[in-house]
This record gives C-alpha cells, structure tokens and sequence, in this order.
C-alpha cells in the first residue's frame, strides 16, 4: 500500500480480484460453503432451471434471489425449491444469484426488478419456485429412466437421488444432471399435493443460525477487499443544504491514515487506511454547509401544515360510497369525531448503512447490505459509467432493513468515494449518519368522523388523512389519478380497503408537500392508517356501551375469514371472561392487502396491559393471523415475536422530529428501541387455510397501537390520540 | 509504543494510538469481525467482548486500558463447541437478522458466569443489549435453558 497517492493507485488487475472474489465468496455462502464462487458459480455446474445447480460430484446448489434481512428468506425460499426436487436438504447449498429474469418482482405497475419487500417474497415466488423443483425433479427422473431403459412411472425421487422402486437401483443427481440438462423442461410439472411435502408447512430451523452465533456469517460492514480503504462520511445536518467549505482541511489531511477528503454537493467523505481513523477525522471535520431552502423547516410547521389539511373543505377523494359528506352535514350535532397523529420516524437497523466498492473500467463490484437490488446496480451504473450487466453486486446477511436499505444513496456515496481515490472503498455510516440521513416514514393526521345509527352502530364515516405522500416522493406512477388530482393510496391504507361494513363510506386524502426524504418502512401507510381506524372503531364502541370484540364481530359479521382470525385471537386470551384487577386488555383487527393486491392477510391482536406501581405496562400480546400455507412455522412465529416488538418499539419510544431543517435525533439516546425488559410474553396463533401463502412480515406491526390505546382507554379513561404512547399515557388515574 | 493483550488466549499486540477503540483494532487489525458496530457509543452492545470475563461495550473502550489483559470475543465462545450459551442460542433459532447476536451471547455468556441461575429481572438488568428484530422472547428462554443445562 506504500506510495499510492490518492488518485494514482493502481487497480488491482482482474485475475487477482476474481480470487478475492472467490475466496470472499457471495457474503451468504461463506458460513456454509467457502467455496462457492460469487454468483453464476463455476463452469462445471449444470444448471437445471435458473434456481439449481448441481456439481460433478452431485452437490445440489439452490439460487436464492431475495435478500436475507432476517426474515427467513434463507430458510424457506430454498425449502421450496428443495421439496419439489426431493432435494436432500441438509446437504443443499444456498448462494445469492442475480440477473435473470425469473428473479425478477413486481409491487405494483412498476418495472419487474430484483428486490426484496412488500412481505412478498414468499407469495410471489413460491409457485415459481415449486414449478422450478418440480420440474428439475421431472428432467432427473426421465434422465434416470432413459438410463435405465424403464418408464418413467418405475421412478422415484427421495433425498437427491432417482430410485427404480422395481430394482431397488438408484442414481444420485449428480451422475444424472448432464442428461437431464439436454432435456426439455416441462412448464408444467406435476407438482406435490400437500400430503407429499416434507418441507414446506413445518417448523424448518434456520440455515444460518450457526453462522449467526460463531461470527462468521458475513454482513455488508464484514466485506474485506485487497487494497481496500475505508471511508466515513459527514452529510448536511439540513435536508437539500450544501458544502460551502472545508474550513480545516489541511488539518484533516494530516491526520494519522487519512488519504483521501472527498467533496460531496451535499457532503464530505474521509477515506483512510483503517474506518476509525476516517471516523476521528470526520469528527474534527469543520465544514460550512449552506442550509439552502430548507432551514426553517420544523416539527412545528409540519404539523400546522398537517392541522390545516385536516379541516380543509376538500380533499382527493379516494373513496366514495354512498354519500357520507351529506349525511354528516346534515346531522352536525351528532357527529362522533377523533382525531390522530403520527410522527416521522426513521428505520434503525442495528446495522448501519455500508457499501464497499471497488472500481475499475471494466467493471464495479460492491458489496453491501442492499435490500434493493436492481435500484442499485441502476444508480452504480450511472455514477461509474460502467453498464449495468458489468455492474455486480454481493450481497451478504443484512444487519435488519425494515425497507431502510432499499434507497441506495449510501451505495452511490460510495461509489464516489471509490472513484476519487481508484481504489476499493468500504463506506460506513455512523449511527447518528444512518438516523439523522435516513429516509423516513412519512408522518400523518388523521380525522374521522361518523354518525352512528340508534345501536350504535357507524351508518355514515368520513375519514381524512393528511401528511407527506410516500409514493408522490418515491413513487410518482404509483399515485392514483381522479380528476381532481392525485392520491397516495398509502396514506389510507388499512382505511379505504377496511373490512368493516359501513354503508356510507368516504375517504379523502390531502399531501402536504414536504422536502424531507421518506421511504417505506415495515407495514409502510397501514401503521398509521390502522392506527387512526381502529382507534376511531374503538371510540364508537366505547360510546355505544358495546364490548370492543362484539362491535367488531358485528362490523365482521358476512366476513367469515376475518371473523375466524378475530374469533381466534378471542377465545385465545379468554376474551369473554373479564380481566381480572390490574388487568385491562384491547382488541383490533386488520386486513392487510398486499401492494397492487399481491395478498391478502387477516390479523387479530390482544392486548393484555398489567398495572405494574404506578404505571400500566404492555405485558401480553395474542396475535393470530391467517396468512394461507405457512411455509416455515419456526420463522413465521419469529416474525410474529419479533414484530409485535418492532411495533412495541414505534408504539412507545419512536419519533423523529425536525428543527433548522434537520432531524433532531441522531443516536440510540435519544431514538431508543425496546429493551428486553420492555418485551411482552408473545402468544402466536396460526390460523391455518388452505390459501396459497399470503404476506407475513409486515402484517402484525400496524394493529398492536390501536390494541394499546383501547387497553390504555379500559384501564385509565384516557385514549392516547398521538404517536409516540409516552409514560405520562401509561400512568395510573385515580 | 506496543500494547499487547491476550485475543482469545493467543498472546497478540497492537501497534497504534492507546485510544483506538478495542473493537476496530479487533475487527480492522486482527480480522476478527463477529463483533459489530452499531452505535459508537457504548449504548446498543453489538461490540461486546469479555475483558478478564467482564461483559465490555468495545466500540468505546480504548485499547490502552486492556493492556495486559484477556479479551475473548464470539470467535473466542465459538471455539468451544459445548459453550452452552451458543448452543441454547442455536436450538431455539434465537437469530432473525443476527447482527447483535454476538453482543448478545457475549453478554448472556458473562451474565451465567456471575449469575447461574438468573431470573427474569436479573435478565433484564444484566441484557441491556438492544435487538431491533426485538429477538428477546427467544433470548429471554434461550438464557433460561443455558442456566438449566449448566446446572445440570
């Protein structure tokens, strides 16, 4: 590394990178199988479909194309390809694969891409991938009978290998892969009937638990290149402000390893030897920032932006059944109204954003915790000048996303960084980079308003959201067109597509145009539209005098799905027999529609809050869902657990709130998560249907709050109106 | 101006300032990356390791105060195969994304060395680890088996 100079090093040439790359391997792989090569594995493998590939000596390799978050991907994804094929599971590989068409998605109307989110991965490919095993399977079985010169109905599969069930003869897939490739694959193959699976519908453990307890797994932050530097970054403390100066950069020059400073419009990026000499140097960094347009925005205008939308005369309608507005306006005095509010908030993987990237002109290879696949190697692209298809990404383990690491701006920085000083560059984000520069989850308001009929029942229900718009940011082709503008379906989601049977239904949605950089985030619109739904359900119960589960049972009654994973929840947590003192408890119900109507989900949440001193805390929560086939239930209920925490974490403590332009939180003081002694006891109900399977990760997060405030309504009087629930809510009245 | 310390038992030094913090020396200098950054402030624990058996938040702790001292890290847990913590971790799946995983099993770890058979506040005053996968149902039962196992 002595005597480069920081624009002269030389590349490292592409024989000796591609040995890096196989000795780093794909990120995923190392843990399990260090040899496997990066991506498109090695020339000797015979590749049957786009998904397996199998060795001369018959190791069968499974393509994973979904990231691996910490959802599962890993486990279930392959599993279904492995059952189909009568794959010998514990003996299957897994690697990333990438840019084909079969791994490509769609959320919505958008170019079909590779990507990880939506809690789609396991709807959109599960049939994709059983037709994948299914048909690779049917190829080795006439390959074997060809051998054998017997029909194809003398054959058998079973853990990797072809079985003459007369002869008792077998063939391991290996020795039959080169044959089978030279026959056509079958479009549509028999597939199992659910009685034959041996994997898909069972608590699978996880393939990558052991690399995640030894500290081998390997992360984007874990990525090693030759010649390598590191870099740190500090970025305009305002949204759309701009480097004036480096007022200290001789200063910062000197410091111990610190090769390169690279200006940024927005930014200064120090690249060093090692990543806490970049990091100390950014620390002393002095460096004047124009706040642009921007600077006087606050927390205090967003919401008086917001306040305003709420109680302006119109809005885009999003919905309109029957004719709500004239029955509210002519009954004023009987109007039920509630009003609500969500906050910004910012995505908080433990893992802070990174890429490492390394340049050279014939092609770029990064690595990274990327939950984006494509958007990315598009941005790479642009910034290096270097084709797409010469654009390659290795993707390992993700340190959580929560759709975080879907929008690459960190990868772009550091594409730059590598580029500056040609040679490769791992860029971190320091935590208070990784919140203050997120892109957040919009905020919102809320006002609902209904008129009830003579049991109490809603007749006539106006709801009005108002807030940033997700998709007029990030999506503009997604917002809905009326003729008297543009809607972001997101902003009501949870609202518009409700369950409940309400005969005068209208929904309408005001944007409050804000510079603030927003992305999706687990459960994305629903967590504040089912927030403000079923709080407001809450409040008609509760001045119908009618029990909160009932009501809804009511509302539910032509629905016999949603009633099933309501009546489920229930009768887990005894609902009918009142809670004992210093308990109190609160129901909610959600149907999460998949983007663009990829799924649908039942989901029913309890709440159980024990007064604990002076102050009620959330101690037990019942989740039951109906979310189809449930391929893996060992990480199905993970997600269960583990989201119902994530929500707790967003319920209780979450919020970015801005001033002069900026976010004002920065660390994990002052944007805390739930600690363990936080955590409610967590009681999983799978409710079981015979529906393909449907969405999952995102499903329990938007209830619990609203299953919160309806306790917190039972036990104090008090129903908490505005996100974060912060302890004064939870203290206990008189 | 060496500082040498013992790494997972090997007698190792580091030659560079006394304020490094511990953990990029482990991770940058030694190529031991089971130890995670996540806040550089010594509040999430993703970079905990034992020093002389005592749970330490490392990505605050300057090399210059372990001189001479043992530090042991997830690789230095892994290397024994029947560490009980690890193996509870493993049969209960404990991992969703799994990057403070490490910080976790070094806590649990140095938490049943002082405290066998801890209770449910003993675990939530000893595990201020954060999880952002909020991992704990299974952290809390796979601490409870390792205490069981130990004792057993």
């Amino acid at each position: 590394m002595k005597g480069l100079t920081r624009s002269g090093a030389p590349s490292i040439g592409r024989r000796r990178f591609l040995e890096v790359a196989a000795a780093f391997g794909a990120l995923l792989a190392v843990p399990l199988d260090p040899t496997v090569a990066a991506e498109g594995g090695t020339d000797a493998d015979i590749e049957l479909t786009d998904w397996i590939f199998i060795d001369a000596q018959g190791g069968v390799t499974l393509g994973l194309c979904q990231p691996e978050v910490g959802q599962g991907s890993y486990t279930a994804l392959p599993a279904i390809l492995a059952d189909e094929l009568d794959a010998d599971w514990p003996a299957v590989k897994v690697r990333w694969v990438m840019g084909r068409d079969a791994y490509k998605l769609q959320f919505r109307n958008e170019k079909p891409s590779q990507k990880e989110g939506a809690s789609t991965s396991t709807t959109k490919f599960y049939a994709r991938l059983r037709v994948a095993g299914a048909a690779a399977r049917d190829v080795l079985v006439r390959a074997a009978a060809a051998r054998w010169q017997v029909p194809v109905s003398d054959c058998a599969t079973e853990s990797g290998m072809v079985r003459n069930i007369r002869t008792g003869a077998a063939l391991p897939y290996g020795a039959l892969a080169a044959e089978a490739a030279r026959l056509p694959l079958s479009p549509t193959p028999r597939l199992k009937t659910p009685a034959e699976f041996r994997l898909i519908g069972k608590a699978l453990p996880r393939r990558d638990t052991a690399a995640k307890t030894d500290g081998s797994a390997k992360y984007g932050l874990d990525a090693e290149v030759p010649g390598m530097l590191n870099a740190a970054i500090a970025l305009s403390p305002t949204i759309g402000g701009w480097l004036v100066r480096i007022n200290n950069e001789a200063e910062i020059r000197q410091q111990p390893g610190v090769r390169a400073i690279v200006r940024l419009d927005d930014g200064v990026i120090v690249v060093a030897d090692r990543f806490w000499q970049a990091l100390r140097a950014v620390q002393m960094l002095d460096a004047t920032f124009s706040p642009g347009e921007n600077g006087a925005l606050s927390t205090e205008l967003i919401d008086r932006l917001a306040d305003s939308g709420l109680d302006a005369e119109i809005g885009v309608t999003a919905l309109a059944r029957g004719d709500a507005p004239r029955i509210l306006g002519q009954n004023p005095d009987q109007v039920i109204e509630s009003r609500f509010s969500v906050p910004h908030l910012a995505h908080a993987a433990m893992e802070p954003m990174n890429a490492t990237v390394h340049v050279q002109p014939d092609r770029v290879d990064v690595w990274g915790s990327i939950q984006s696949t494509d958007a990315s190697v598009a941005v790479i692209s642009k910034i290096s000048g270097v084709p797409e298809d010469k654009v390659h990404l290795h993707i390992g383990f993700l340190g959580g996303s929560f759709g975080g690491k879907i929008a690459p701006d960190f990868v772009a920085q550091a594409v730059r960084a590598a580029m500056a000083v040609g040679r490769p560059v791992k860029l971190i984000r320091t935590r208070e980079m990784d919140i203050q520069h997120d892109h957040f989850r919009p905020n919102n308001k809320g006002r609902l308003r209904a008129v009830v009929d003579k049991d109490g029942y809603p007749i006539a229900v106006h709801a009005r959201v108002c807030g940033q718009s997700l998709f007029a940011t990030t999506r503009p082709n997604w917002l809905t067109r009326t003729p008297l503008g543009d809607y972001d379906e997101s902003m009501v989601d949870g609202i518009y597509n409700q369950s409940y049977k309400i005969p005068n239904f209208h929904v309408d949605v005001i944007q409050t145009p804000l510079p603030i950089p927003v992305y999706f985030m687990r459960s994305v619109g629903s967590s504040a539209g089912v927030l403000f739904w079923e709080s407001f359900i809450t409040d008609l119960a509760h001045k119908a005098g009618i029990d909160q589960y009932h009501y809804r049972r009511h509302l539910l009654r032509n629905n016999p799905a949603a009633l099933k994973v309501l009546d489920a929840v229930a009768a887990a947590a005894s609902w009918d027999t009142p809670p004992p003192p210093g308990r109190a408890r609160g129901i909610s119900f959600d149907t999460y529609h998949g983007r663009g109507g990829s799924f649908v989900t039942h989901v029913a949440e309890i709440v159980e809050l024990v007064r604990k001193g002076d102050s009620w805390r959330v101690a037990r929560v019942f989740c039951a869902i109906d979310a189809g086939l449930v391929v893996n239930h060992n990480t199905f209920v993970a997600q269960i657990q583990g989201g119902i925490g994530f929500s707790l974490t967003s319920a209780l403590k979450s919020e970015i709130t801005f001033n002069r332009g900026g976010a004002e939180q920065s660390n994990f003081t002052d944007y805390p998560l739930l600690s363990i002694g936080e955590m409610p006891d967590v009681v999983p109900i799978i409710v079981e249907s015979d529906r393909p399977p449907q969405g999952v990760g995102e499903i329990m997060v938007a209830p619990l709050a609203p299953a919160i405030s309806q306790a917190l309504l039972q036990a104090t009087g008090r129903r908490p109106d505005r996100m974060p629930f912060r302890p004064d809510v939870f203290k206990v009245t008189a | 101006m060496s500082i040498p310390f013992q790494l997972n038992g090997r007698p190792v030094s580091f030659d560079g300032p006394e304020d490094t913090p511990l953990l990029w020396v482990v991770r940058e200098h030694f190529g031991l990356t089971g130890s995670k950054f996540g806040c550089g402030i010594g509040m999430c624990g993703a970079c905990t390791m034992h020093v002389d058996g005592a749970a330490s938040r490392t990505c605050v702790l300057a090399v210059g105060n372990v001189r001479g001292r043992a530090i042991r890290t997830i690789e230095g847990v892994a290397a024994d195969a029947d560490n009980a913590v690890r193996k509870a971790w493993n049969d209960l799946d404990v991992p969703q994304c799994g990057y403070c995983q490490s910080g976790m099993i070094m806590t649990a770890t140095a938490m049943l060395a002082d405290t066998p058979a801890p209770t449910d506040q003993d675990i939530d005053r000893w595990m201020t680890n954060l999880c952002r996968c909020a991992t704990y149902v299974r952290i809390r039962q796979a601490i409870h088996a390792a205490a069981r196992s130990l004792k057993s």
